[in-house]
Order: C-alpha cells, then sequence, then structure tokens
C-alpha cells in the first residue's frame, strides 16, 4: 500500500517536473525544475530496490551536471525569451503529434506482455538482495559480462574528453601562467643578487 | 564467467591502443604533429584493414555474444576503413593550407572509424547504441572542427541536436523491444520472434519502429534526412568527405543487420516502412537537388537519393538484396570519395570554392580533373558502361526478383530525373566559357585519390566479378540457413 | 591474338592520346593514334581474307563479365563474315579519317584531344561489330554514343555545337530506350543475350507469345520492334533523325567517321545481325521496310533544298540509310550491309571533299555563296565528282551496284511494304542523283559567288588531305564491282556462311536475279534522269529553280523546313516545358532544357525542386518536428493497419 502511494507521488511529481522543465519563463527555474524530476526519479529507483542507481543519479545528475546547467545558463547572458518566440506558434502541430503518439502508446500498453517464457531465461536475473546487495550485483556483471560495453563507454568518454578540448581551448600568446616546475627550479643564485652597498651613495 | 575471446575484437583493439599511442604522441610533441599523426593514423587504417581480412569470414561471437564477426561485417568494415583512410588523405592538406591543423582531427576520425566497426560488428542493442555514440560523438565534433566559422558551429550544433533526438528515439525503441521480448542480444530476439513465428506484440512493432526511425536518421534517409544538407553544406570539405562515405556504409549496414539478423522473422511487418522510406529518398534526393548552386549540399541530396537505392536492397530482403546492397555501397564509396576529391580541388587564389558555376569550362583549364569529374558524374547518374550503372542494376535485379516492381521502376525514374543534375554539372565543366581557373598544381594526394577512384569506377566496369563474389560471400553470411 | 590487337590498338592510342597528350605532344599525338589505327587497318585485311572469304567464325573470349543467376556475360570478340566486314570498312575510314585530320585540324589548339576521341571512338565502333552478346554490344553501342557527343561538341564554345551535341545525346537515349527493352525482353525470352545460344534457339521461340494488358502478343515482333526503335535513334530514322543534321556542328572528319560511314550505320549493323529473329516477325519486317522506304524519300526532298554543303550530304546519308534499312525489311540483308560498305566508302569521300571544299573556302559551308571553284581545286573537284557519281549510282560505280540490289531485292518481294519501298526508292534515285549535280553545279561551276577576298584565298588542300581521298574514291569506284560476286553475287552463300539467317520463302536476292529487265534499266534511266535535270536547271537556266521555288512555295518550304520535324517536336515537348519552365532558368540552360525538354518533366521537376527547397528552412525545431511527424505517421500507420 504505501510503496504504491509513494510510487504514485513520485511519478506524478516527476511529470510535473518536466512539464515545468519545459513550460518556465525563468531558465533558472527550468534547471531547478529539472533537478526536482531527477530527485523524484531517484525515488522511484529506490521503490525498486536499486538503490545504486538512485545514488548515482543524485550524485552525478543533481550533484553535477544540473549545477553545470545552473553555471551555464547564469553565465551566459542569452536572451531565452527570444528561443521561444516561436514556441505558441508551433504548439498546436506539436501537441497534436504527440497526443497522436501517446494514444497510440495507451492502445498497445493497454494488452502488456512480458513475454514469459523469457523472463526464466534471462541473461542476467536479477540476484535475491537478501544474498547481495544492489552495488556488488552490478559490479559482478559490469566487469565480466559487460567489459565491452564498459570498455566502450570509456572510450566515449575519452572522444568526449578530447572533442572538449578541441573545440574550446584556446591557446593565446602573451598569457602568462603559473609553471610549478619551474618555480621549483629556480634557486635563490639565480634571481638574487646581493650587493653591498655603500651608505649615503647609490647603485 | 568465462574470458573473452580477445582474438576476434583484435582489429578494434589494435584500433583502439593505436589511436592512444597517437593521442600520446600528438600530446607531448612539441611541434605541430598533425602530419605525422595523419600519416601514422592511415598506415594503421590499412594494417587494420589487413587484419580485419585475415581474420577471415566465419561467424563467430564474443564478449558474451554482444560482438559477432561473420563475412558481412567483414566486408563492410574493409569499406569503411578504405573510406576513412582516404578521408584522412584528402584532409591533411587542407588542414595546412587553412592553418587549422591539429592532431586530434585524425585521431577523432580514428574513434569514429573505431566506433563504426563496433556498429557493423554490434550483435545486442546496448553493443549497438555504444558503437553508434562513439561514432556520432566524434562525427560531431567534427562537424564543428572550424569553430570559428559559423556555419560550420551552426552544422555541429543542428547535427548534434537532431543525432540526440534520433538516439533518443533509437533508445525507447530498444527499450520497447526489451521490455516485450526480455532480451537486447540479436540472437536472442531471432529465437523469440522465431517462437512468435512473425506475429509478436504490437508494443514489439512500435519499438521496431522508432528503431528504425533512429536507424534512419544515421544514414540521412527521408523523412530523417533534414539534417543533410545543413550538415553537408555547413562543415569542413573534407568532413563532409568523410561523413558521406565512411557513416553511410556502417549505418546502412548496421540497418541491414538489425531488420535481417533480430527482426528477420518480422520482416512482413518492416518492409513496407522500408520501401516506404526508400521512395521518399529516391524522389527527394533527384528533385530537391536540381535547384542546388552548391557542389556539397547537391552531393548531400544526392548521398539521400543513394540510400534510398540501397534501402531497396533492404527491402528486398533477400540474399540477392544484400548483396545488391554491398556493391552498390562499395562503388558508391569511390564515386563520391573521388568527386570530393575534385570539391576540394577548387581553390582558387588559396580560396576553397563551392559552387557549381566555378566548374565552368574545366575541361579546358584542367582536363584531367574535368575527365575524372565527368566520369564519377556519369556513374552516379548510372549511365553504363560505367560502374554506378552496376550498382543499380544489382539493386533493381534484387527487386525485380524480390516481387518490388513498383520500386524497382520508381528507382529507374528517380534515376533518370538525378542524372539531369549530374549531368548538368558534365555540361558545364564542358560547354561553358571558362572562369578564373582553379590553382595549380592540384595537390599530389588528392590528385592520386581522383585518379585511382576514376580508375577503380572505371576498372569494376570491366571486371566486376571479385566485387560480385565477395559482396555474394558476405551476403550469405547474414542468411544462415539458406 | 590478331584479333585483340584489332579492337584494343585504338583504344591504347585513345588512352595515350587522351591522358598524356602533353607529353606526346601534338604532332606525337596524330603520328601515334594514326600509326595504331593503320596497324589495326592492315591487320584486319588478312582476318577478312581469312574468316570472309576462308568461310568461318572465331570467337575469342577475354574475360568473365557479370554473372547473376542466370544472367551470364562475357567480354569475348566474335569475328564472322559480317563483322570482317565491318573491321575493313571501320578501320580503313577510321584510318583515312586520322590521316585527313592531321591537315584539317592543323589551326586548331587541342589537337591531341581530337585524335584521341577519334581513336576512342573507333575502339568503341570495334567492340560494338566484334561483341559476341548484347550486352558487351550495348557497351559499344553507349561507347560510340559517348564518343559522337564528345565530338559533335568538340568546338564548345559555339552555342550551336553545344546544343547539338545535347540533342543527338537526348535523342539518342530515346533509342536506346527502347534497345534497352529489346534486350531485357531477349533475356525475358530466351534467358540467356549470348548470341549464339539466342540464334540456336529463335526457331523454337518463333511462335512464343508474351502476355500483358491482357493480351498475347506475338514476342519475337515486340523484341525486334523494340530493338529497331534503338536502330532508328542510331541510324537517324524518321521520326528520331532529327539529331543528325544538327550533328554537323562538329568537326568535318567527325561527319565522315561517325555520321557518315561508321556510327549511323550501327543500327543496320545490329539489325542485320539479329536476323535470325527478325526473320520470324514479319510485322518487324514490314514495319523496318515502311520506316526505312520513308526516311529514304523524306530526307532525299529535305537534301534538294538545303544549301549548307554539309547538311545536304547528311540529309544524303539520313536518306541511303533508309535504304539500307528497307532491304533489311525485304530480307535482302546481304544487299543491305553491301550498300554500308559502298556507302561507306563514297559518303565518307564526299565528306572529306566537303572538308576540303570548305578548307579552301575559308570556312564557307554555304553553296550560295561558292561557285567557279573548279580550277582553283581541281583535285578536290575530280574526287567530289566520283563520290557523286558513285552515290548517283552511276555504273559502274560501287553506288549502283549495291543500290540496285536494293531495289530490285524490293521489287522481288512483291508484298505492299516491298511495293511501296520500290517506288519510294526509286524516286529517291531520282532526287539522290538530282541534289548530288545541284550540289557539283553550285559548288565549283558557274560564276564566283564568293567574295574576292575569299576567292582569292581558295587553295588546293595539302597531300595529307587528298591522300586519303584518293584511297576513298579507289574505294568508291572499285568496291562495287570487285565485291559484288561476294556479297550478293554467285559465292554469297559461302561468303556470309552463318552470319546472317533468311528464311527459305524470304530469299529475295535470289528472286532479284530472275526480274525482268526494265526493273533494273529503271534505277539507272532515273538516275541519269536526275543528273539530267540537275545539269538543266542548274548549269542552263539557273532561273528555273528560283522561278519553281517560289511558284510551289508552300511544298519548297515544306522541304526547306525538314517537313517541320523540329518545329512539330517543339511544339509537342519543347514549348510547352518552356512555358512553364520560364524565368526559372537562366538563358544559358536553355540549350540543356530543350535536350531534356522532350520527356516533359524537366519544368515540373523544378517545380517540385523549388517546393522541397523550401522545405529545408533551416531552422532545428523544424527539422525536429519532420522527423516526430514521420516516426508519429509511421506508428500510426502500423496502428491502422492491426486494427
Amino acid at each position: 500500500m504505501i510503496p504504491a502511494i509513494m510510487f504514485y507521488v513520485f511519478a506524478a511529481l516527476a511529470v510535473a517536473g518536466g512539464v515545468m522543465v519545459i513550460s518556465a519563463r525563468n531558465p533558472v527555474h527550468s534547471v531547478l525544475f529539472l533537478i526536482m524530476v531527477f530527485f523524484n526519479a531517484a525515488g522511484l529507483f529506490l521503490l525498486l530496490g536499486a538503490e545504486f542507481l538512485a545514488m548515482v543519479l543524485v550524485i552525478v545528475y543533481v550533484g553535477a551536471v544540473a549545477v553545470l546547467f545552473l553555471f551555464v545558463v547564469m553565465m551566459l547572458d542569452i536572451n531565452f525569451l527570444k528561443f521561444r518566440e516561436g514556441f505558441l506558434q508551433y504548439l498546436p502541430i506539436g501537441a497534436l503529434v504527440g497526443l497522436v503518439l501517446l494514444v497510440e502508446l495507451v492502445m498497445v500498453f493497454g494488452s502488456w506482455a512480458f513475454a514469459p517464457e523469457i523472463a526464466a531465461g534471462l541473461a542476467a536475473p536479477t540476484p535475491d538482495a537478501q544474498t547481495m546487495n544492489n552495488t556488488e550485483a552490478l559490479g559482478r556483471v559490469l566487469y565480466t559480462q559487460y567489459l565491452y560495453l564498459f570498455q566502450a563507454a570509456g572510450v566515449i568518454l575519452l572522444v568526449a574528453m578530447i572533442g572538449t578540448i578541441l573545440l574550446t581551448l584556446r591557446q593565446r600568446p602573451g598569457v602568462r601562467k603559473q609553471v610549478v616546475a619551474d618555480q621549483l627550479a629556480r634557486s635563490a643564485k639565480d634571481t638574487l643578487e646581493v650587493r653591498k652597498i655603500p651608505s649615503g651613495g647609490g647603485i | 564467467m568465462e574470458m573473452p575471446n580477445l582474438s576476434l575484437a583484435l582489429p578494434e583493439l589494435l584500433l583502439v591502443l593505436g589511436a592512444m599511442a597517437l593521442l600520446m604522441l600528438g600530446a607531448f610533441r612539441k611541434d605541430d604533429a598533425t602530419r605525422t599523426v595523419s600519416l601514422l593514423s592511415v598506415a594503421l587504417l590499412g594494417f587494420v584493414a589487413l587484419m580485419v581480412w585475415g581474420l577471415g569470414g566465419e561467424r563467430a561471437t564474443t564478449f558474451g555474444g554482444m560482438f559477432v564477426i561473420d563475412g558481412f561485417a567483414r566486408f563492410a568494415k574493409v569499406l569503411i576503413l578504405a573510406a576513412s583512410a582516404l578521408a584522412i588523405t584528402m584532409s591533411v592538406g587542407w588542414l595546412e593550407r587553412e592553418k587549422l591543423s591539429r592532431f586530434e582531427y585524425p585521431l577523432l576520425m580514428l574513434f569514429a572509424t573505431l566506433g563504426m566497426m563496433m556498429m557493423v560488428s554490434a550483435n545486442d542493442f546496448i553493443a549497438l547504441y555504444v558503437g553508434l555514440e562513439l561514432q556520432s560523438l566524434s562525427l560531431y565534433v567534427l562537424a564543428a572542427y572550424q569553430r570559428d566559422s559559423v556555419k560550420a558551429t551552426e552544422a555541429g550544433l543542428k547535427y548534434f541536436v537532431l543525432g540526440a533526438l534520433a538516439s533518443g528515439m533509437l533508445l525507447y525503441g530498444a527499450s520497447l523491444i526489451y521490455g516485450f521480448a526480455g532480451t537486447t542480444g540479436f540472437t536472442q530476439l531471432s529465437q523469440v520472434f522465431h517462437a512468435a513465428h512473425g506475429q509478436p506484440h504490437a508494443g514489439v512493432i512500435i519499438g521496431v519502429v522508432f528503431v528504425l526511425a533512429g536507424l534512419a536518421f544515421k544514414v540521412g534517409a527521408v523523412p530523417f534526412h533534414m539534417w543533410t544538407p545543413d550538415v553537408y553544406e555547413g562543415s569542413p570539405t573534407p568532413v563532409t568527405a568523410f561523413f558521406s562515405a565512411a557513416p553511410k556504409i556502417a549505418a546502412l549496414a548496421l540497418l541491414t543487420r538489425v531488420m535481417l539478423g533480430p527482426f528477420g522473422e518480422l520482416f512482413a511487418q518492416w518492409q513496407q516502412i522500408v520501401i516506404l522510406i526508400s521512395i521518399a529518398s529516391m524522389v527527394l534526393g533527384a528533385f530537391a537537388a536540381i535547384n542546388q548552386t552548391n557542389i556539397k549540399r547537391l552531393m548531400a541530396y544526392s548521398s539521400i537519393g543513394n540510400v534510398g537505392y540501397a534501402l531497396i536492397g533492404v527491402a528486398a530482403g533477400s540474399e540477392e538484396g544484400v548483396r545488391g546492397l554491398l556493391i552498390y555501397l562499395a562503388i558508391y564509396l569511390f564515386m563520391t570519395v573521388g568527386t570530393f576529391a575534385v570539391i576540394l580541388s577548387m581553390r582558387q587564389k588559396g580560396r576553397l570554392l563551392e559552387g557549381i558555376d566555378d566548374l565552368a569550362g574545366l575541361s579546358r583549364s584542367q582536363p584531367m580533373m574535368a575527365l575524372a569529374l565527368a566520369i564519377f558524374m556519369f556513374s552516379l547518374a548510372g549511365i553504363p558502361p560505367l560502374a554506378g550503372f552496376f550498382g543499380k542494376f544489382y539493386i533493381f535485379l534484387a527487386a525485380v526478383n524480390g516481387g518490388l516492381f513498383t520500386l524497382a521502376v520508381l528507382g529507374v525514374l528517380t534515376s533518370v530525373v538525378s542524372a539531369y543534375y549530374y549531368l548538368r554539372i558534365v555540361k558545364v565543366m564542358y560547354f561553358d566559357d571558362p572562369v578564373e581557373s582553379f590553382d595549380r598544381p592540384v595537390s599530389r594526394a588528392l590528385g592520386l585519390i581522383m585518379a585511382g577512384s576514376a580508375a577503380v569506377v572505371v576498372l569494376l566496369t570491366i571486371v566486376p566479378a571479385p566485387l560480385v563474389a565477395g559482396a555474394q560471400e558476405a551476403a550469405k553470411s547474414l542468411f544462415p540457413t539458406g | 591474338m590478331v584479333y585483340i590487337a584489332i579492337v584494343f590498338l585504338p583504344l591504347l592510342g585513345a588512352i595515350v592520346a587522351g591522358l598524356f597528350g602533353r607529353w606526346v605532344g601534338d604532332r606525337g599525338a596524330q603520328i601515334l593514334t594514326t600509326s595504331l589505327i593503320g596497324v589495326s587497318a592492315m591487320l584486319s585485311v588478312p582476318v577478312f581474307i581469312k574468316i570472309a572469304l576462308g568461310g568461318g567464325t572465331a570467337v575469342v573470349p577475354l574475360m568473365h563479365w557479370i554473372s547473376s543467376g542466370t544472367f551470364d556475360v562475357s567480354w569475348a570478340l566474335k569475328i564472322d563474315t559480317l563483322t570482317a566486314v565491318m573491321l575493313i570498312v571501320v578501320n580503313w575510314v577510321s584510318f583515312m579519317v586520322h590521316v585527313y585530320s592531321i591537315g584539317y585540324m592543323h589551326h586548331d589548339t587541342s589537337i591531341a584531344r581530337f585524335q584521341s576521341y577519334l581513336s576512342l571512338f573507333t575502339f568503341f565502333m570495334l567492340m560494338l561489330v566484334t561483341s559476341d552478346n548484347l550486352v558487351q554490344l550495348f557497351f559499344g553501342w553507349e561507347g560510340v554514343g559517348l564518343a559522337s557527343y564528345l565530338l559533335i561538341g568538340f568546338w564548345y564554345e559555339k552555342p550551336s555545337a553545344n546544343a547539338a551535341a545535347i540533342k543527338a545525346f537526348v535523342v539518342n537515349r530515346v533509342g536506346d530506350f527502347g534497345f534497352a527493352l529489346g534486350i531485357f525482353g531477349v533475356y525475358y525470352l530466351f534467358d540467356s543475350v549470348q548470341f549464339d545460344v539466342i540464334f540456336a534457339a529463335g526457331p523454337e521461340k518463333a511462335d512464343a507469345v508474351v502476355t500483358f494488358f491482357g493480351t498475347d502478343w506475338h514476342a519475337l515482333t515486340i523484341i525486334s520492334l523494340l530493338l529497331f526503335v534503338g536502330a532508328m535513334g542510331k541510324s537517324a530514322q524518321l521520326g528520331l533523325h532529327t539529331w543528325l543534321p544538327d550533328a554537323m556542328e562538329g568537326p568535318t572528319p567527325v561527319s565522315a567517321l561517325i555520321h557518315a560511314a561508321t556510327m549511323v550505320t550501327a543500327g543496320v549493323f545490329m539489325v542485320a545481325r539479329m536476323s535470325p529473329l527478325f526473320e520470324y516477325s514479319e510485322t518487324a519486317l514490314t514495319v523496318v521496310t515502311i520506316v526505312g522506304a520513308s526516311t529514304a524519300i523524306f530526307a532525299a526532298t529535305v537534301g534538294c533544298v538545303q544549301n549548307d554543303i554539309k547538311r545536304i550530304i547528311a540529309y544524303s546519308t539520313c536518306s541511303q540509310l533508309g535504304y539500307m534499312f528497307f532491304a533489311i525489311g525485304v530480307s535482302a540483308y546481304e544487299a543491305a550491309i553491301f550498300h554500308l560498305m559502298t556507302h561507306a566508302f563514297f559518303k565518307a569521300l564526299l565528306f572529306l571533299g566537303a572538308g576540303s571544299v570548305i578548307h579552301a573556302m575559308s570556312d564557307e559551308q554555304d553553296i550560295r555563296r561558292m561557285g567557279g571553284i573548279w580550277r582553283h581545286i581541281k583535285w578536290t573537284y575530280a574526287l567530289m565528282l566520283v563520290g557523286s557519281v558513285a552515290l548517283a549510282g552511276i555504273p559502274p560505280f560501287a553506288g549502283f551496284y549495291s543500290k540496285h540490289m536494293i531495289l530490285e531485292a524490293a521489287y522481288a518481294s512483291q508484298g505492299a511494304a516491298g511495293t511501296y519501298a520500290f517506288w519510294m526508292g526509286t524516286l529517291a534515285a531520282f532526287l539522290t542523283a538530282f541534289y548530288s549535280t545541284r550540289l557539283l553545279v553550285l559548288t565549283f561551276h558557274g560564276k564566283p559567288r564568293a567574295n574576292e577576298h575569299v576567292m582569292a584565298h581558295v587553295h588546293e588542300s595539302p597531300m595529307v588531305m587528298i591522300g586519303p581521298l584518293v584511297v576513298l574514291a579507289v574505294g568508291a569506284v572499285l568496291a562495287g564491282l570487285v565485291a559484288k560476286g561476294w556479297f550478293i553475287g554467285d559465292f554469297r552463300e559461302a561468303f556470309w556462311g552463318d552470319a546472317i539467317v533468311v528464311l527459305a520463302g524470304h530469299d529475295t536476292i535470289e528472286a532479284a536475279h530472275h526480274l525482268p529487265g526494265w526493273v533494273g534499266m529503271l534505277g539507272t534511266t532515273v538516275a541519269v534522269a536526275g543528273i539530267g535535270t540537275g545539269v538543266l536547271l542548274y548549269v542552263f537556266a539557273p532561273g528555273v529553280p528560283g522561278l519553281l521555288a517560289s511558284l510551289f512555295g508552300p511544298i519548297y518550304r515544306f522541304f526547306l523546313n525538314k517537313w517541320y520535324f523540329d518545329e512539330l517536336y517543339g511544339m509537342l515537348f519543347v514549348k510547352p516545358a518552356f512555358a512553364l519552365g520560364r524565368g526559372l532558368w537562366k538563358s544559358g540552360d536553355g540549350a540543356v532544357i530543350d535536350g531534356i525538354g522532350p520527356d516533359g518533366v524537366a519544368s515540373a521537376s523544378r517545380d517540385i525542386a523549388r517546393r522541397l527547397g523550401r522545405m529545408q528552412t533551416g531552422y532545428l525545431y523544424h527539422y525536429a518536428f519532420a522527423m516526430l511527424i514521420g516516426v508519429a505517421s509511421f506508428v500510426t500507420w502500423f496502428i491502422i493497419r492491426m486494427g
């Protein structure tokens, strides 16, 4: 009973938050609503017993991605209202397309059937939560069964890194940078000169 | 859990390790390492291609059935590697002339190529998605490579946003399929649908539609083609050259594998969708190109039309159809790479030109270049006896034998329409008054690629047998039982 | 090996001259291409002796080409008598034209390119005549079309040359479409495109039918007619002839080689080659007869009133091709090929002679501005005279034997079509003699009508141009007399072997040997009468032609405007396209729409193109919308389909 109520609360808030993300006038509010969606999604994960995913969602998406968004939105002084000019113009068509899709999907999912004979033979059935916690279970398959995907995801991140550097890093001439090694390598001998100065006289 | 058989993925492993080694080389060299890295990249790609060929075409899977190699993957990979190597070769001169040398450029192409190889070898929806994203991410960055050009950044952004949307559709479709079938592995899916006697739940079909939409975006088929002209025009020309060959081949090969592999049992359901997409692409590719004045945009529409023809091979759903598709792709590769080599040589007073009118009178100032471009255009138009004709011929043959007469007839009609704009280029080159001539000399690499591609296009006419036999063998591997 | 050398030496020349023209130089390209063709020409003589006179067929497989299911094609050379004859004609005329071009083109700036194209053309033509299957023949067929396109448009700075090149290309595509369908038909019916297989299976398929539109059609008739449409395009038969006169925009040696001696006869060759199929379709043969005879008379009437020296000869070519076709239509294939050969010699002679005249007259082509020059260019005059007499059909010149054989065969074939062909052919023979005389008189005799400046420059052409003319003239004089025994005379059965198949009841050539005497006399009589009329009108009463022209104004204008074919096509196809597309096109592209217009889609295509262009707005959300609508409509389609 209680999990069911929780589910509907989380789900309703998540959907409402999603609507607010695209309809809020102030982009900062949009991002804040996005954070709300993330939190509710994390709640849904918790209900499913996937506590690791729930925590990752909070830490990565809320803690890093959404905050990054906030920074970007605040630092780039873009007139977002201008972006939204065409919004109303296309709203009817968009709503129509969305509605059609929604009706169709509801029709289809009305007769949901998770192929019963498959459930038994799943490649990696979720282990019993009593014997093994969620994080450990993920860890067991991540580096064995899904080694290929794990490594490939690593390469994707590498490409993302290269791409970011390539597109944004600019080396301007004349910029002074701190080079720690150079600073450490300097000795007093190179820079200091002790001179005797007779009192009363100039150098 | 046994150790995965790494030897099957040796080419991919070598490619990723080589790319990382080159990354280190580029990062730690003091001077500009672009040329060195590019040359080494080409060598690496060549070596990997040899290795792929050497591994043979026996069907085998590894990494828990997520990665498959077979004759089909081998054929497609060799084409992809060749296309990438040619694209990098074409880029070097451009990078140096435009003073845009960054060693990351060839590396991104290497990573994109790696993604493509993973795509054609994918035997699981997650593997498919990971390969696809690796490829796409590299391509987004490449499209925006010329970061000080408004056009290029706009192209990169458009490609990225729409690509994300397409990925979303693909993922949504894949999750629907997982929800209804309980697995993401291609082999298992095929068994599930076989057990359902080709009459699966409606949700699966919806999933297939979404997956198809996502893949159609990647190949640039109507109505998911809208990015193509803008991205082709906006991206730096060597990047466009790359876009037009390797990713098309990879995405089409992937689409073929997905449709005929796990969804092979659902052929009756998706066939009509593919037919619709194919017709729409052929028609749009033929008509929309007529008004273009920018040759890169023209090639974009040309690529849309060509994807339409290639999809006929998928719609036929037979071994013959796949063979036609592979032949078509192989020939298309050389035609398009050659054409872009010519476009990259359209340089006047150091500036790169893109107008069709700029080609006027080329037959006078640079007869060899004009001849090469004329060969490519005649071939793209499918005028016998050039190789492009055979590509279309085998495709249409499969369509007719598969009972798809409408598709074959429409294909012939649209190729007549498209012949018009291809021949217009020939007309401009040969019969219009010369304008100012292009800079000479044409760089040696571009000249070689032009001549080589033209030679291949002509030679494939005369000795198509090895290509046909190779494609036949590759196509057979998708239809294990018969 | 000899066979391979004959076919591929010209290709070698073309490649070297075309690709390395800059290194070998103009002179080098000329010497190289000419000598390679020369070798081919020399080699084809022993081949002719061995194959045609010795009897037999040689097949040289080269390599495997296309293989798909039962569709199997290889590159191979098949040399039988028909091919051997064509080898002689093509190689020798081409050789002569190569030599002649050295002199004719010496002012030009792209000599290497020109020689390369000529050699390339020769290669494709040889490929066409030596092929052993329909697909390879089609390869050569398209190749000569391409070479012709390049050569007509050789002087691309002239807009008229561009327009003519594109017109030739497009009109030929119409014919090629028929030809390609014919090849499909053959493959559909016989499961092969190999000549040997088709011909062997011909008799058993004689009564095969195909069903479409709910009716049974005689299969071989359909196939033969489709193939004939291809032949009509290439050989400029009535309806698809409009490109040939315009093709005279190309350099004169090209007109001689391609548009007189070789390429335009490819249609005749192809139909003769396919004789084992045509023989089984009376309907197809009748159509061929009627189209051929109509072309013969049509082109002859037009030829009588043209004023451009090259166009007169072009219409004459068209007319003579008509003769060849109706000869085929009455199953006198041997006579058609015989005429093809003799015609190649005297028509090439006439064209090259005309080129020599044009050369002498400082590029003047209008015969109304010539006259009185025979004293200055005696050699050219004498050689043109030989060519004209041979064309008119005066014994013992070559044209006499072949043309009379055709007329007699037409008479001997009895049927209505044959009778029509006989009378049209006889009338055309009269007109041929008449316009040949008119051409000679107006060009060479009377008072000079050119200005003094031009007249002062009239000079005989150099030896390098006269030499080939002399060789061709020898052919024009002797070819008929020497070869008639083999081609149409007593030795013809041994000579032709299996190359041509004539059914038992169709042997009109045999029948032609037993005709009443007046039939044989008639041809010569009308030829003499034609010459007489010409001399009378243009030498003794130069005022009369003008009088006649004004008296019979409508008819004169009808002929002068080539029976209004161009105008008709313009009205039917080109005008509507223009009207719709006006304002969209830049003027420079007019030439293209002129060519594309005939299939009527050009303007509609552009309209669609503009609409599609407008869809490409450049706005990201439009694109995203298009994708979403696309996916939504696909899903909807499924839901509806599944109910």
